[in-house]
This record gives C-alpha cells, sequence and structure tokens, in this order.
C-alpha cells in the first residue's frame, strides 16, 4: 500500500494552480485527502503529480453573498460544520456533518473535495444536488458556474474539465418564512458511507402551504439525484402522509438503482423511498416548528 | 504438590495489568519496530486468478528498476524448502510460500519482489509479467464435493480433506424412542479476528554462526520446529526472538509461509529480509481467515422439552490449501452437547479445499460456530413446543452435583453451576421488566426481540483433536513451562517463553508468583527468552494460559518456597514440618526465630557452609506442566478427553429492528459469565467485553466474500466491516466463581469469552424479533439490508 511515485507541488495562487493543471494531463488535485490517500496508497489512483491546494487562502472560507452562502473548496469540513453562517443559512448542510467520517476525518476532510471526489453515496454531495447548488470551476481560461444538476456525471467522474479547478460552492439561502430541513441515512456502521440516504428542504409560508420543496437521495447508483417531479408535485400541498407518499413512490420508480453484496437494488428502491418520507415528514415538521 | 495459599492476596485482586503500562502510552514493541541495518524489503505478486496454471514469470522488467534485488518464484522456493505442514496426512495437499505451477485463489502469492524499500518492491511487483491459463475453480463447499467439481489439489484425487461420522452413543435409539425430531440448516460465513497489526518479519542469516535470526508477530504453537523442517536446518539453528509485542492475534498471527519466504531470502541474498504485510496482502492472502461453515442439525426431543440426542454434520470450507484448518472442526468435539445432557451424538465433520483464501485459527477453534448451531437448535425445541426458551434450557443442563461430567464424545466436565449464572443473570437483568421493555419496543412499532445463549468455553489447550483426527499423530503432551531464577540480591525473574499478543502472560505469571511466594508481584521481573534458551511451550492457544503457565509459574513457585522452607529449617535445627514460610520468610512454628527473604537469598547464594546437605546452591527451580486431565490418546470409537476446563457464559441480549430499514439495535446486553478463578478482574473484564465486540462482528458485519467469479469482494475495511465503538453497546457482566477442581488455583481459561456465544446470542434475537411476521435468518452475518429484504418480503406476503 505505497503510493506509485508521484510529484508534489505547492502553488501558491489560484492561477498558478490553473496553470499547473492545464500543463499535465496527468495532475491531482490534492486538498485534505480523505479520499484520494488512501486511493493513492491502493494504487487505485495513479497520478504523475500532486496539486496541493490546502493553504491557498482564497479557497478557504464561508461568506454571506446575499440570496446565497458561498463556500470555499478547501474549506474544512470540521470548519463549515461549526461555522454560524451555515447554521444559520445553509441548515440542510449543517444537518448531514454528523454522518460524514469521523470528527478527526472532518478536521482533514474539505467541502469541495467531497464534492470533486463524487461519491455517489457521500453525503455533501447529496445535499448540493438536492439544493442544486451552484459549482464555480476556474479554469486558465476564466470562471464557469455549473449547476449541481450538471455537476455529477457518474461515480467519480464529475464535470469539470481538464485543467479545471473547484473553487467554490454557492448554496441557495431560501426566503421562506419557515424553514424545515432533514436527513436520513441507513449504512452497517454509523460512519460509513450510506447505503442509501435522503435529505429534504421544505419551506412554508404563513399558513399550512408548502411553497419550496427540494428532496434527493444519495446511495442509488451513478450519483445522488434530486427528485424534482416529487418535489414540484408537493410544493403547493400542505404535504400529508398520503401526499408525500404518492409523490415519492412516483419518483422512485422512475429511478434506475444498483445492488451490491451490502444491499440489492430493491433494498435501495423501497428503502430509499422510506427514507426520502420520512426526510420529507421530519422537515415538515421542523418548518411547521418555526417560530413565525 | 505445593500447599496452596491459605488466602489469597493479589489472585483476584484489582490490581493493574502491567502490560497496559507500556502499550497505553505506546511504547510497545512490536515486529516492525524491530530496525535490522541494512534490511531489503518483500513484496509480493498476487494471483489475479481463483485457478490458473502458471505459465511463465517474467521479472526481468522488475529487476532492471535500479534498487530491486531479486525476484523469486516458486520453483526456486520451492526447490530449496520442505512444504509446510498439514494437520492430516493429506501429503499431495502441498502448501509453499509461493504457488508452485498452480495458482489456487485469486491473492495468492506468486512470486515476491525484493527491493532496497517497500515503495519500490511494489512498483517492481508491478512489472513481473505472469503468464496464466486459467483453470477451472470451485468457490462453494457444497459445489466442491460434486463429483464433477473442479479439483483444487488434482493428485489428491478430491477436494475432501476430511469426512468422518463419529458416533457416541445409542443415536438411532434415542431417536428413534424420542417424541419429536426437528431439523435445519444453519450457516457461518467466513470471518476473522483480524488484527490491528498485521503480520510481520524480519529474519537474518548469519552464514558465520549459521544461525536464522526471526522477529515476528507470532502465535503459532512449535513455530521455531516448523521453520527447522521448512528450512531444513537443525532446530537449533533458529532463533526465534519472543520479546515482540504482537498486535492482535486470537489464532490467525501464524505467518509461517511469510517467515519461510523471508528466512529463505535472508540465505539466499546474504542480507536482512524484511516483510510487514499491508492491509490489502493481510486481508487477501494472509491465510488468515475462519471458518465457514454450514450445520446441517437433527435433534430428538421429548415433549417436556429434554433433548435426547443430536446430529450434526459440519461441513467447512477451509479454502485452498490444508494447514490446521481441519482441525477446527475437531476441536468442538470436546464440548460437542454444550452445558446440556444430550445423551448421544452423531457427529459428521467434513472438510473440503475450495479456491477461496486459506483458513488458519480463530478464537475458539470451532467453537462459536458450533456453538450457534447447538444454541439454535435449542431455541428451535423451546418454540416448537411453545415453550420458555430459558425453562428448556434449565431442564437440559447439567446440574451442579453431576460434575465431572462425562459427555458422549469422551470429555469429561470439570465443573460449572449453570442454574446459578442464570438464575443470578436473570435477576439482574430484571427478566420481566426486560419482557415488558421488548413488548413496548414491539408496540412501538419496532420488531424487538430477546436473544439467548448458553455455552461452554472449553479451555486449557489439550489438542487432542489432532491424533483424534490424525492417528498417525500420537502426541499427547501440551505442555507449557516456567523458569524462576532469584539472584543475589533477591530479586525475582521469571519467564514467559512464548509470544503474547494481549493476553496479558506477564501480568498472570508475576501474580500467580507472587501468590504463592507472599511477595508483591511488581517487584517481580518477567522476561521472554528466545526459543533457544526457553522452555518447552506451546504457545498461547485455546485458552490455556491461564490454566497452563499459572499452572507452571505455581508449581515452580511452589518449589523455591519448598526450597526456602528447607534452608530456612536447617537453620533452625528443625524438621521442615516445624516450620512456617510467610511474607518470603521462614520461622518457627512457635514464632521465636525467623529468617527473612534477604536472609534466605544470602544463604543461597553465598553460604555454602549453611545450606542443607545435598542442596544445590542458589534459587532456581523451574516446571514444565502437563495439561491437567490430558496424556491419553482417543478409543478407537473416537471418544477423548479434550480440554481440562470449562469456562460458562449466558447472555441475554435485547434487540430491536426498524422493520421499514432492517436496521437492528442492540438496547441492552447482559453476560453471565464463570471461569472459576479469576487471576485478575481486568483482563477477563477485557477478553469479555472483547470478546463480544467480536461476535457481534461474527453475528452482523465481518465477512470474507467471494462473489462467483472468485473474487474477494471485501478487501478492505470500507467492505469488511468491524464493528466500532459505535455499534458495541455497553456490556453488563455479571460475574459467577465455580472453581475448577483440576487447576492449582480453581482458574479455567477466559481468552475466548464472550465470542462463544455473542453470535448466537445476536442470531436468537433476531429471530425472536422476526418471530410475529413467521421468518428466521439463519445465516451470519445478518447483513440488515438482507434483513431489511426479507422483512418486507414476509410482509408482502402476508398482505396477498
Amino acid at each position: 500500500m505505497k503510493p506509485v511515485p508521484f510529484d508534489y507541488v505547492r502553488p501558491t495562487s489560484i492561477e498558478e494552480t490553473c496553470a499547473l493543471l492545464a500543463a499535465d494531463g496527468d495532475a491531482r488535485v490534492i486538498a485534505g485527502g480523505q479520499s484520494l490517500v488512501p486511493m493513492l496508497a491502493m494504487r487505485l489512483a495513479r497520478p504523475a503529480r500532486l496539486i496541493d491546494i490546502l493553504r491557498l487562502p482564497e479557497l478557504s472560507g464561508v461568506r454571506d453573498d446575499g440570496n446565497t452562502v458561498v463556500i470555499g473548496a478547501a474549506t474544512r469540513q470540521a470548519a463549515t460544520e461549526h461555522h454560524p453562517l451555515i447554521k444559520a443559512k445553509a441548515p440542510l448542510l449543517a444537518k448531514v456533518f454528523p454522518w460524514i467520517g469521523h470528527p478527526a476525518t472532518r478536521r482533514r476532510g474539505t467541502i469541495g473535495g467531497s464534492i470533486a471526489h463524487a461519491d455517489p453515496s457521500a453525503e455533501i454531495p447529496l445535499v448540493v444536488a438536492t439544493l442544486d447548488a451552484e459549482i464555480v470551476v476556474r479554469e486558465a481560461s476564466g470562471e464557469t458556474t455549473i449547476n449541481a444538476g450538471e455537476f455529477f456525471l457518474g461515480p467519480m467522474v464529475t464535470a469539470i474539465p481538464q485543467g479545471g479547478l473547484l473553487t467554490e460552492i454557492r448554496l441557495p439561502v431560501w426566503s421562506q418564512p419557515r424553514l424545515g430541513v432533514s436527513f436520513h441515512e441507513v449504512n452497517a456502521r454509523h460512519s460509513d458511507f450510506a447505503f442509501v440516504c435522503a435529505a429534504a428542504q421544505v419551506g412554508f409560508d404563513e399558513t399550512t402551504h408548502c411553497t419550496a420543496c427540494a428532496v434527493g437521495i444519495g446511495g442509488l447508483g451513478e450519483f445522488p439525484v434530486r427528485l424534482d417531479r416529487a418535489a414540484k408535485a408537493l410544493i403547493g400541498t400542505d404535504l400529508d402522509h398520503a401526499a408525500i407518499a404518492d409523490a415519492v413512490d412516483a419518483a422512485m420508480a422512475e429511478l434506475d438503482i444498483w445492488g451490491d453484496l451490502h444491499a440489492s437494488a430493491e433494498y435501495r428502491r423501497r428503502v430509499g423511498g422510506v427514507l426520502a418520507r420520512r426526510a420529507l415528514i421530519d422537515a415538515r415538521q421542523a418548518a411547521l416548528e418555526c417560530p413565525q | 504438590m505445593s500447599t496452596a495459599p491459605r488466602r489469597l492476596r493479589y489472585v483476584s485482586a484489582n490490581r493493574r495489568v502491567r502490560e497496559d503500562r507500556r502499550f497505553v502510552v505506546g511504547m510497545g514493541r512490536y515486529a516492525a519496530d524491530v530496525e535490522a541495518a541494512n534490511a531489503l524489503h518483500v513484496a509480493l505478486v498476487p494471483s489475479a486468478h481463483p485457478a490458473a496454471r502458471i505459465v511463465s514469470i517474467d521479472g526481468s522488467a522488475a529487476l532492471a528498476l535500479p534498487g530491486v534485488h531479486y525476484v523469486l518464484t516458486g520453483e526456486e522456493l520451492a526447490a530449496a524448502t520442505e512444504p509446510l505442514m498439514n494437520g492430516l496426512e493429506t501429503p499431495e495437499v502441498k502448501r509453499y510460500p509461493l504457488a508452485l505451477k498452480q495458482a489456487r485463489y485469486v491473492g495468492e502469492w506468486i512470486a515476491a519482489v525484493v527491493a532496497d524499500t517497500r515503495a519500490l518492491a511494489e512498483d517492481a511487483a508491478e512489472l513481473v509479467e505472469v503468464s496464466y491459463e486459467p483453470l477451472p475453480y470451485v468457490i462453494d463447499a457444497e459445489a466442491a464435493l460434486r463429483p464433477d467439481a473442479a479439483i483444487v489439489h488434482p493428485p489428491h484425487g478430491s477436494n475432501v480433506l476430511l469426512d468422518r461420522t463419529f458416533v457416541w452413543g445409542e443415536v438411532e435409539r434415542d431417536f428413534a424412542q424420542s417424541q419429536r425430531q426437528l431439523s435445519f440448516r444453519v450457516v457461518w460465513g467466513r470471518s476473522s479476528t483480524v488484527p490491528i497489526e498485521t503480520f510481520g518479519i524480519t529474519a537474518i542469516w548469519d552464514p558465520w554462526r549459521e544461525l536464522l535470526d526471526v522477529w515476528a508477530s507470532i502465535q503459532m504453537p512449535k513455530y521455531s520446529d516448523q521453520i527447522a523442517r521448512a528450512m531444513r536446518l537443525p532446530a537449533n539453528a533458529v532463533r526465534v526472538h519472543q520479546d515482540v509485542d504482537v498486535g492482535g492475534s486470537y489464532g490467525v498471527k501464524r505467518g509461517i509461509k511469510h517467515t519461510i519466504l523471508c528466512s529463505y531470502l535472508a540465505r539466499r541474498l546474504g542480507r536482512p529480509i524484511r516483510l510487514i504485510e499491508d492491509r490489502l496482502e493481510n486481508m487477501r492472502a494472509g491465510d488468515a481467515h475462519g471458518p465457514d461453515r454450514i450445520f446441517d442439525v437433527s435433534v430428538a426431543f421429548n415433549t417436556d422439552g429434554i433433548v435426547r440426542s443430536m446430529k450434526m454434520r459440519a461441513l467447512d470450507n477451509v479454502g485452498a490449501y490444508a494447514g490446521r484448518a481441519p482441525f477446527q472442526l475437531g476441536k468442538p468435539i470436546g464440548a460437542i452437547v454444550g452445558p446440556y445432557k444430550i445423551q448421544s451424538v452423531e457427529y459428521r465433520a467434513q472438510s473440503v479445499t475450495t479456491n477461496k483464501a486459506v483458513q488458519e485459527a480463530v478464537r475458539g477453534f470451532g467453537q462459536s460456530p458450533t456453538n450457534y448451531a447447538i444454541e439454535t437448535a435449542i431455541d428451535k425445541v423451546a418454540g416448537a413446543l411453545r415453550l420458555d426458551r430459558i425453562e428448556v434450557r434449565r431442564r437440559n443442563f447439567i446440574r451442579k452435583g453431576e460434575f465431572p461430567y462425562l459427555i458422549p464424545s469422551g470429555t469429561r466436565y470439570d465443573s460449572g453451576d449453570y442454574h446459578t449464572v442464570v438464575a443470578k443473570v436473570l435477576d439482574h437483568v430484571g427478566w420481566d421488566a426486560l419482557q415488558t421493555e421488548r413488548n413496548r419496543l414491539r408496540q412501538s412499532g419496532l420488531l424487538a426481540g430477546i436473544g439467548i445463549a448458553a455455552c461452554l468455553e472449553p479451555s486449557g489447550g489439550n489438542s487432542t483433536f489432532e491424533p483424534l483426527l490424525n492417528p498417525k499423530n500420537t502426541t499427547s503432551t501440551w505442555m507449557e513451562s516456567c523458569r524462576i531464577h532469584v539472584d543475589a540480591l533477591g530479586d525475582i525473574v521469571t519467564t514467559v517463553n512464548t509470544t503474547s499478543s494481549g493476553q496479558g502472560h506477564e501480568t498472570l505469571v508475576a501474580t500467580v508468583i507472587g501468590e504463592v511466594l507472599e511477595i508483591d508481584p511488581d517487584r517481580i521481573r518477567v522476561v521472554r527468552p528466545d526459543s533457544l534458551e526457553s522452555m518447552p511451550s506451546n504457545s498461547p492457544v485455546g485458552s490455556r494460559m491461564a490454566i497452563m503457565l499459572g499452572g507452571a509459574a505455581y508449581h515452580a513457585a511452589g518449589k523455591l518456597k519448598q526450597k526456602l522452607i528447607g534452608i530456612g529449617a536447617h537453620q533452625f535445627g528443625a524438621g521442615e514440618d516445624a516450620v512456617v514460610y510467610a511474607n518470603g520468610g521462614v520461622a518457627t512454628t512457635a514464632g521465636d526465630r525467623r529468617l527473612a527473604w534477604a536472609e534466605l537469598v544470602n544463604i543461597a547464594h553465598r553460604n555454602w557452609h549453611l545450606l542443607p546437605p545435598g542442596m544445590e546452591p542458589g534459587l532456581e527451580t523451574n516446571q514444565i506442566y502437563q495439561v491437567p486431565t490430558g496424556g491419553t490418546l482417543p478409543t478407537p470409537d473416537g471418544r477423548v478427553q479434550m480440554y481440562p476446563c470449562h469456562s460458562f457464559e449466558f447472555h441475554v441480549v435485547l434487540l430491536a429492528i426498524d422493520p421499514d430499514i432492517g436496521l437492528p439495535k442492540i438496547h441492552r446486553y447482559v453476560i453471565g459469565h464463570d471461569c472459576g478463578t479469576v487471576i485478575n478482574p481486568h483482563i477477563v473484564k477485557g477478553m469479555t467485553l472483547g470478546g463480544i465486540a467480536h461476535g457481534i462482528g461474527a453475528a452482523l458485519f465481518e465477512e470474507f466474500a467471494y462473489d462467483d467469479q472468485g473474487q474477494m469482494i471485501t478487501q478492505t475495511f470500507m467492505d469488511y466491516l468491524l464493528p466500532s465503538s459505535q455499534e458495541v453497546p455497553e456490556v453488563e457482566i455479571v460475574h459467577h466463581c465455580t472453581p475448577s477442581p483440576y487447576t492449582v488455583l480453581g482458574q479455567k481459561g477466559s481468552g475466548e469469552s464472550g465470542y462463544l456465544g455473542a453470535p448466537a446470542a445476536i442470531s436468537s434475537a433476531v429471530n425472536d424479533a422476526l418471530a410475529p411476521l413467521g421468518i428466521a435468518v439463519a445465516k451470519l452475518p445478518i447483513r440488515l439490508a438482507a434483513l431489511g429484504d426479507a422483512i418486507a418480503a414476509a410482509r408482502q406476503s402476508s398482505k396477498a
């Protein structure tokens, strides 16, 4: 379990990073290394060069941009977890941290690293997909923004172009007066990647009408999926249990789902639906409990 | 026989475990901490195929890398060494460290690359070109028995290593006369003990002294003998350094193939050779998987719940080579009826080769799977009769007054008080309240169940399963030794003649000697001589060391005490019966004269003129100790006294399953434990808690799973799931002490405690939870998603 030999560079600016990435097709970005280092050790990843972005100051930090919360790609998961702005304005993301690895891995792991790694069952990519966040990628030629819906292409495959660097994530801030979020996950051991997981965020007006809804499921197959049809069907309802069940069941039936040793495809389809329903029910409850 | 101490002073006392001091501060010294100057490093080329003829191996590209020294193939190694030892007489099932002509499982070592660093060796290993011709293979044990199965070792003629049926007692009569019968199958998945420290070794050959030095992470009986035999060296040319800490084992640290590979390379290249397995090598080809077993069980019983007879067939998949694995079907014969008075047993032990990795000894040596099968039978009998599961156990238990109790297969159980342990546990747990809690959980929408398991831990490591299953093996001696030396300043040094893998042997031996000599155990230095300076040992296997090392230390200390009494009596001009030994000194019975420890030591070391005539000077004693009750060979009809002692454990588990998800959660875990006299309570507690965690792993999480292409699909800790602190609940331990009449202090073994009953208890709890749905699980590990699927299917069919 020793990596294939590689070069290591630590650029001092985003521009330099992009130039290095553009110049070397066998280079890979390393940040917290919580996924990449084990893959290097197993020789599943064999880059010729590692470009360490962890100490680039402009990639770290959380800021309020009005309609969005912006998180620098190299911000540590632990720093994000405990950031007051995340609790206040990105409550769904705040909800998932206890499920991500262990405190020790969250001290090292970064937000952008988890998204760029694109494990289909990882929690942060699910939040990003559920909220259809914007993912900002810098190249030597300039900056592009990719919606999460177009970002995840397959297991460990993203839309980051060759030579591109993920620089920040923009999570939309919902304006509904009453907001509720929930997250559910099933795995054999608490800190593992999910067999299946579900996230929901709902907004209510002053009555019991749901005015905004997002629900997503991870661990089903190629990448985390946002159940748009279900969300659309639920907006305008009171999010009663029957409506939730109908909407989720219809959405689940359309999905392509994989099975493995740990959980069959049938399990993931059935329990994915269970978790999505539970997430929506809990999110509704949380929203209705919000002080008006 | 030494005089027993009147009152226990250090034994059973709340005293620190001396080894913990160095482990807690991170100052253990492991095989990988041994740094040999100028050492070369080894990496292995693994087989990609479950079965393939090796057409050619081309190491030229690897050797072309600067810093790469050698590429070793199986052909070269096999020509220079003897095959590794088999337990059974299966001479055509030959095993060498590197595959010879044919690969037999995915990951098997095909070639070894030696380089300046491990990283370089790994780079070079990728460059070794192996040309294979894939062959038919077989993964499943039942498939391996079919006449058309691919044969793993064609010269052996079949995949069957062992197929023997024992009949103890009037099985057919008892079946015919019983009112009821039932049959079932349960399957124990392939798991292991998976130590934190992988296997590691450094070997150095000194041609001028003709001496092979080995530092290894080893737990293995007769390790240096096996090295000598395979290396074609005299045993006194092999020096195994036993003063390394072993970072976890419970049976599996038996890297004999690693050792022979490195020893040969050390000789061949004239440089120290080091191989520290990485996790992938350890999981895939460390040859350290545990039992992989199908049980077909029938029991005959009466309507009062009394089980009269049992037929058990155990089919074990040992993987690609034999080793000692088939013996893991033999040890459970010594407790084949568990704690129950079953009169007669038919036991068919079948061991087959397949194209999986090689099996090794794992905690309990086959006993935990067997206990799982027996306990499932008892639960099923209770279920069939609609009787209380605990009541059925009580009715079948051997009673306190019936010990020593001879079981049909020839072992005499030493002692026990099962009814009292059960009563204490039920009292502790609040049995009615526990059932109320289960019902409350059920009413809240969960599937909740209570698991019960009662089982024995045979202990003492009297490995008579060897002559039982291999008539050519006539070994009946399973000794352990201890030497005590008191220097001229009166300080005590004693020996442990084997490595330890966390069992606390230093604490054990110091505690026992301190007890006998009435001296603070912390004043006793414990050393581990190398194998050339050691007294005989059979290493810590079969929960034997409290009994065996404890027994040897006790007797060696008794001899020392007797010598001191002789010296004292001589000074007083009194007979030995007119003096008393106390606190390290000797006094006259009247109390008018006394010689303290230092004075007695001084006489022994410096005052020949004061020694009783004929007494040797100095203060050194030793004991080579045979297993109590051991020493006899099996009868022709297959009865034998297996282990001397039988600890008892009784588990009660409350567990609840979220029916929509399948996720089981343990709400309460209580174990009643009786291992006789406890030498050190912290060690016994640690063993029991760790054993339960291990058992939870075997029951719910851990499996070396293979797909039907013969690929192992759980090669890392992402897929081979070890229970963590978040999955293992708090465990409540209820103690009881029924001393063994066969051991020096009444102690029994506890190295496998918890593990031997936890899988049965968890399975019992899950099945109690599933009972309202009319389904049961019959295979370990119980994966939560499979459980969820089974629940969903049962609900679906009840709707339909």
